[in-house]
C-alpha cells in the first residue's frame, strides 16, 4: 500500500469533483461504506476512473433491482479494493421498459457473467458485452425475466415448455 | 468459445456430472494434441432460484434456505444473512453469542477445508487419500452436531444471537479432537512433502500470478495463494474477529501445491482461533434486552434501507446485498458467493495446460457449484 491512504471521505470529494455532472446522491454509511448513483451514460468512464485512481481494483458484485413502482431499473455495483477497507455502492438509474447500459466488462474482467446474469434475470441489455447470452437459466425461461416484480411464477408461468 | 474445430482439434465435454467434480457444471475444452486451446464453463444444472424465494418468505424463514446455497460453509452463509438483517434492523448480537458464532464458523471452516482436501486428493487420483480427511472431518462434525443439532444444515443462527448455548463439556472435546486433526494433518504434509508423484502434479501447475489473480476476481485461498493478503476478517471485520488475535495465511507460489498449503495452514489458524475464543468468551445472556422482535415469533418489520455485509467463507468473500421495503419480507437479496468469479476464471486459468491436468486446476479451486448456482 502507498502512504496515501483513502478513506470515505476522500474518496467522494475526489469523485465529485472530477464528475461534477455524472455523480449524485453521494452518501457515507460508514467509513467502510460509501454509495453513489451514476449517470447511466458515464458508467465506463466513472469505473475506469476508479479502478485506475482511487484502488477500487476489485468488483464484488453486479446486479439489478427492480423498483416497479417508480417504473425504474437500479443497475447495482459493489466495488470493493485490495488496498483499502471502503466499498463503494454504485448505483445507476435505468427506466424499466427499456433498461439498456454500457457493459464494464472492459474494465472489471470477472463482470461478464455479473451481466450475464442481470440480463436474463432482469432483462437488462449490456451493449458492447463480449458474450451477452443466459447462464443460469433454461433457454425456455430467457424473456421471462423472473426476478422481476411483475414475474407471475409457478403454477401460471414455470412450468410452460417443460410438460 | 469457438465451438468450430480445426482438422487438428477437439472439443471434450467434461460434465455436467463427471466423477471428479464436486457439483454439475459442464466444461467444454478444445484442445489440439494434448494442450488445451480454449474452454468454457456452463453452470445453471442446479440453479435453485434462492434469491426469488429469499422475496417470499419472511427474514426467519430465509435461514434454512440459505443454508442450502452451499451445504459445505451453511454457517456461513447464515452468518452473512444475519449479519446483514442485524445491520438492517440496528440489532447488536450479545456479546457471548458472537463468540459462539466464531466458533461454530471457524469449525465450519476446518471442516470444509478437510472435504476440500479429500476431495482433491481423490481428484489426482490418491483414492485412498480421501478416506483418512473424511474419517478426521466427522469428528469435527460431531462437534458441530453437539452445539446445533445438526451435521451440514444447522439452521444455528438467529437475529441477535444463536439458538442454543455451546454444550456441557465441548471445550473439552475440541481439544481432544483438535489433536486428532494436528495429528492427521502432520502424516498427510509429510505424504505432500515427499511424494513424487504428488509433486510432480502439483508443484509449478496452474499458477496464478497476484496481478491476474485480482483481474480475475477471485479471491478466498486461491488468491493468498498468490501472496494477495485480502480476507474479510481482517480488512472488513465483523463479529469479534478484531478482539482476536490470528494471522492471513498466504503462499507466494500461486500454483495447485500453494492453494492446499494455504488451507493447511488455514486449518491450523482456525484452531487457534476457536482456542483463543473458548479462553475468552464471556457469561451472560445469548441475546441482546431490547431485541425489537418476539422471539417467539416469525414475524420481523425491517426497517427501509439497505446494506452490502461481507463475511471471509472458507472459499472466499461471500456478500450479501438486503434491500428492505419496510415489510417482514426482504424486497431484494443478493447473494455474492465467492465460487461465482473463482469458476469464471477457469478458461484463462487452464489456456496452454495439459488436458492431464484439466481436473487437477478445476479441484484445486475447491469449487462448490451449488453456490455459484444459487
Amino acid at each position: 500500500m502507498t502512504g496515501d491512504i483513502m478513506d470515505a471521505e476522500k474518496i467522494i470529494d475526489s469523485l465529485n469533483s472530477k464528475f461534477p455532472e455524472a455523480i449524485s446522491d453521494t452518501n457515507t454509511e460508514s467509513e467502510r461504506r460509501i454509495s453513489a448513483y451514476a449517470a447511466a451514460d458515464n458508467i465506463v468512464e466513472i469505473c475506469q476512473y476508479l479502478k485506475d485512481e482511487l484502488q477500487f481494483g476489485h468488483l464484488s458484485s453486479e446486479t439489478a433491482v427492480d423498483l416497479i413502482q417508480k417504473n425504474e431499473v437500479d443497475i447495482v455495483y459493489h466495488i470493493g479494493s485490495y488496498d483499502h477497507p471502503v466499498v463503494l455502492t454504485l448505483k445507476a438509474k435505468l427506466p424499466r421498459d427499456k433498461p439498456q447500459i454500457e457493459s464494464v466488462v472492459p474494465v472489471y474482467w470477472n463482470a461478464n457473467w455479473y451481466e450475464r446474469e442481470t440480463y436474463e434475470l432482469f432483462g437488462v441489455q449490456y451493449m458492447n458485452h463480449p458474450d451477452l447470452r443466459n447462464l443460469v437459466l433454461p433457454d425456455e425461461l430467457l424473456g421471462d425475466w423472473p426476478l422481476r416484480k411483475d414475474y407471475e411464477g409457478f403454477p401460471q408461468n414455470t412450468a410452460k415448455n417443460l410438460v | 468459445m469457438d465451438t468450430n474445430v480445426g482438422p487438428d482439434e477437439m472439443l471434450i465435454h467434461l460434465g455436467p456430472q463427471h466423477v471428479a467434480q464436486p457439483g454439475p457444471f459442464r466444461l467444454n475444452v478444445k484442445v489440439k494434441g494434448e494442450t488445451v486451446q480454449d474452454s468454457e464453463v456452463e453452470i445453471g444444472f442446479i440453479h435453485k432460484g434462492i434469491e426469488k424465494i429469499l422475496e417470499s418468505k419472511t427474514y426467519l424463514q430465509g435461514i434454512p434456505v440459505v443454508d442450502r446455497a452451499c451445504y459445505l460453509a451453511a454457517l456461513t452463509n447464515e452468518e452473512a444473512l444475519v449479519g446483514s438483517v442485524e445491520k438492517l434492523a440496528g440489532i447488536e448480537p450479545a456479546e457471548r453469542s458472537q463468540y459462539i458464532r466464531v466458533i461454530v464458523e471457524e469449525l465450519s471452516r476446518i471442516q470444509s477445508h478437510l472435504l476440500g482436501y479429500a476431495e482433491y486428493a481423490s481428484f489426482l487420483g490418491f483414492v485412498s487419500m480421501f478416506m483418512y480427511p473424511i474419517a478426521v472431518r466427522e469428528k469435527v462434525l460431531e462437534l458441530l452436531e453437539m452445539t446445533t443439532g445438526a451435521r451440514i444444515t444447522h439452521s444455528y443462527l438467529r437475529f441477535g444471537g444463536v439458538r442454543d448455548d455451546l454444550p456441557e463439556g465441548f471445550e473439552a472435546k475440541c481439544k481432544e479432537t483438535f489433536e486428532i486433526v494436528k495429528k492427521g494433518l502432520e502424516e498427510w504434509g509429510e505424504l505432500m512433502k515427499t511424494d513424487m508423484i504428488y509433486r510432480d502434479r502439483t508443484v509449478g501447475v496452474g499458477v496464478l500470478t497476484p496481478d491476474i489473480a485480482r483481474d480475475l476476481g477471485v479471491s478466498g485461498p486461491p488468491l493468498r495463494a498468490t501472496g494477495v493478503a485480502f480476507d474479510i476478517r481482517k480488512d472488513d471485520p465483523y463479529l469479534v474477529y478484531d478482539d482476536l488475535d490470528f494471522k492471513v495465511c498466504t503462499e507466494t507460489a500461486g500454483d495447485i501445491d500453494a492453494r492446499i498449503w494455504v488451507r493447511i495452514a488455514e486449518i491450523y489458524e482456525s484452531m487457534y482461533i476457536i482456542e483463543q475464543a473458548l479462553d475468552q468468551i464471556p457469561s451472560g445472556p445469548l441475546f441482546p434486552e431490547n431485541l425489537p422482535y418476539d422471539r417467539r415469533s416469525p414475524v420481523m418489520r425491517v426497517p427501509e434501507g439497505e446494506v452490502f455485509y461481507r463475511v471471509e467463507d472458507p472459499r472466499g468473500e461471500m456478500g450479501f446485498y438486503m434491500v428492505s421495503d419496510g415489510s417482514d419480507k426482504p424486497y431484494r437479496v443478493k447473494i455474492r458467493g465467492p465460487v461465482y468469479p473463482t469458476m469464471q476464471a477457469l478458461p484463462p486459468l487452464l489456456k496452454g495446460t495439459q488436458l492431464a491436468d484439466v481436473v487437477a486446476i478445476a479441484g484445486s479451486m475447491d469449487a462448490c457449484t451449488s453456490e455459484a448456482d444459487r
